[in-house]
């Protein structure tokens, strides 16, 4: 297993970010504006600005498929950039929010895509051809707070939202002569708009960072800031639960978490590294780190020689270990964990971007 | 109209749909109410195993049923059998015993109610030896109590720091953040 690709962009937080299909453009959120990056050589540079919100940007996505990209911000408003010519075009999309918006993503299908916002309401918006516009439609019930993290399901009608209310949901965001009709899964057969398939919250109540549905879409996920991690494996529409699993661990909490297979997830957070975690519907547990213990950099820390000792306290004063540095590759918390690389057996390569403004791509 | 400062009008009470105008209960997991009673007969119990010797048990018996829906009295009082038995139980015995029930089922949970009881009583310890020449501060939070004051609350306190020190070893800062979070208090 090779080590960790790390890419140190830039010293600001990165609260998003989004590899294109090819894996050549990666779009990060930074401050106002999302930067666009294109590899040359094994190199992240600079290539275009999208400016246009006035507030943080929160969320950031491309499509695969059609190349688009997705922006949303504090300042309540989301853009769709199309590539032109001239370059990136956007389209602002009117969310009808009174508070910020907090993270956007594409449905699979790529005609739709959810945003979260501070309103306690997910706008599900959709482009209506006769008008030229893009329409946002209002999830409203029941949500009762802050939507912290959307995630969508593979049939793109389904949707999951974690919210600081405690609560994970499974919505439904079914439009009419966009969707094609779902089959009928273990969330439910008839699904119009706004359907609530499914509540959960876990024994503590903690605020929801993260959701994502399992690759087949049969089981939810969801890290909340208890530290915990619960599994849902749905029985049948209306009934409860076959299993609702919550790991309490040991570790601080989880900012983000994706799926790598049906019997393994990966989680990041406030620990600055990657967790990996497996089970199935008898239980999860977590299974370690994924930063390996014999990095490069680990061991040069570890061979810490009299003859570096002295020169430490010459050069810089001190004595001892440099303890400003963690030992992990990312030195603050980790925002987004995204997929980079996909076999047919699950994810292969992990990318995940934090508050240290590092884009590090892991080999699970 | 022109008199109105429309800056201070409170619109989340004009609003429907705002959390000023819903349950928000329904957002806290579910507690069964305890009564006060009850808790003073499982103090009762607890006490006995005690002086029988088995603090381990007496310690498990009491993280495995925290009184989440009793009123401040039953609190208060399920704290203060928890307190008498960290202050039973040896320092070495300490970790051992917390390895112990961290491996038994439900154990990371019973170590979260341990967590809750421990830093309820870090608020708590202080007051109760230095009652005299206080007055609450506009903060709610005083100077005073937090230097610890007699040495009653000295002694309390370093145990509770000592069962702190050690509960994280095992428990990991995970735990911290659960207490932090847990919409159910002790």
């Amino acid at each position: 297993m090779s080590g960790p690709e790390v890419h140190h962009l830039f010293h600001h937080p990165i609260a998003d970010h989004s590899f294109s299909a090819d894996r050549q453009t990666l779009a990060v959120a930074r401050e106002n504006n999302v930067d666009l990056f294109h590899k040359t050589g094994s190199e992240y540079k600079l290539e275009d600005e999208l400016t246009g919100h006035d507030k943080t940007v929160t969320g950031v996505d491309i499509a695969p498929n059609s190349g688009k990209i997705v922006t949303c911000s504090q300042d309540r408003n989301a853009y769709v950039w199309e590539p032109s010519p001239q370059g990136w075009k956007p389209t602002l999309v009117l969310l009808r929010i009174n508070r910020a918006a907090t993270c956007v993503r594409w449905a699979p299908s790529e005609t739709k895509f959810a945003v979260g916002s501070g309103a306690r309401l997910i706008p599900v918006c959709y482009f209506e051809e006769e008008d030229n516009w893009w329409v946002s439609k209002h999830i409203k019930k029941p949500i009762r707070s802050t939507v912290t993290c959307v995630a969508w399901h593979p049939n793109s009608v389904l949707l999951a939202a974690g919210s600081t209310d405690g609560h994970a949901r499974v919505l439904s965001s079914f439009v009419k002569n966009v969707d094609e009709r779902p089959e009928p899964s273990a969330w439910g057969e008839r699904l119009p708009f706004n359907t609530v398939c499914g509540e959960y919250l876990n024994s503590t109540a903690g605020w929801v960072h993260s959701v994502a549905f399992s690759p087949s879409g049969n089981a939810l996920a969801f890290a909340s800031h208890d530290s915990t991690l619960t599994v849902v494996y749905p029985s049948g529409p209306e009934q409860a639960p076959r299993a609702i699993l919550s790991v309490s661990t040991q570790v601080l909490p989880f900012m983000s978490l994706i799926w790598s297979s049906e019997a393994e997830i990966v989680a990041a957070g406030y620990n600055c590294e990657a967790f990996r975690l497996q089970g199935d519907e008898s239980g999860w547990q977590l299974a370690g780190s994924l930063e390996s213990k014999s990095r490069p950099g680990l061991t040069d820390q570890r061979e810490e020689s009299a003859l570096n000792m002295f020169r430490q306290m010459d050069l810089k004063g001190k004595s001892g270990t440099d303890d400003t540095k963690l030992k992990t590759v990312h030195q603050n918390t980790i925002n987004t964990i995204r997929s980079f690389e996909e076999s047919g057996s699950g994810v292969t390569k992990i990318s995940s971007t934090g508050v240290d403004g590092r884009v590090v791509i892991w080999s699970l | 109209m022109a008199n109105i400062n429309w800056r201070t009008i409170n619109i989340d009470a004009l609003d429907p749909d705002s959390p000023a105008n819903f349950d928000v209960s329904s957002l806290t997991p579910a507690v069964a109410p305890v009564s006060t009673a009850d808790v003073q007969n499982n103090a009762q119990q607890i006490r006995q195993l005690l002086r029988g010797g088995d603090n381990e048990g007496a310690l498990q018996g009491a993280l495995e049923n925290p009184p989440y829906g009793a009123d401040d009295k039953g609190k208060e009082t399920h704290l203060a059998t928890v307190t008498e038995i960290l202050q039973s139980i040896r320092q070495s015995d300490m970790s051992p015993m917390l390895s112990r029930i961290y491996k038994a089922p439900g154990g990371t949970e019973a170590l979260d109610v341990l967590m809750k009881y421990i830093y309820k009583g870090m608020a708590q310890a202080a007051p109760a030896s230095n009652t005299r020449n206080l007055t609450p501060q506009a903060t709610g939070f005083s100077q005073i109590h937090s230097r610890g004051g007699g040495e009653g609350g000295g002694q309390a306190m370093s145990v509770l720091l000592s069962w702190h020190e050690k509960l994280v070893e095992i428990a990991g800062p995970g735990s911290i953040v659960r207490v932090m979070s847990d919409r159910r208090t002790v």
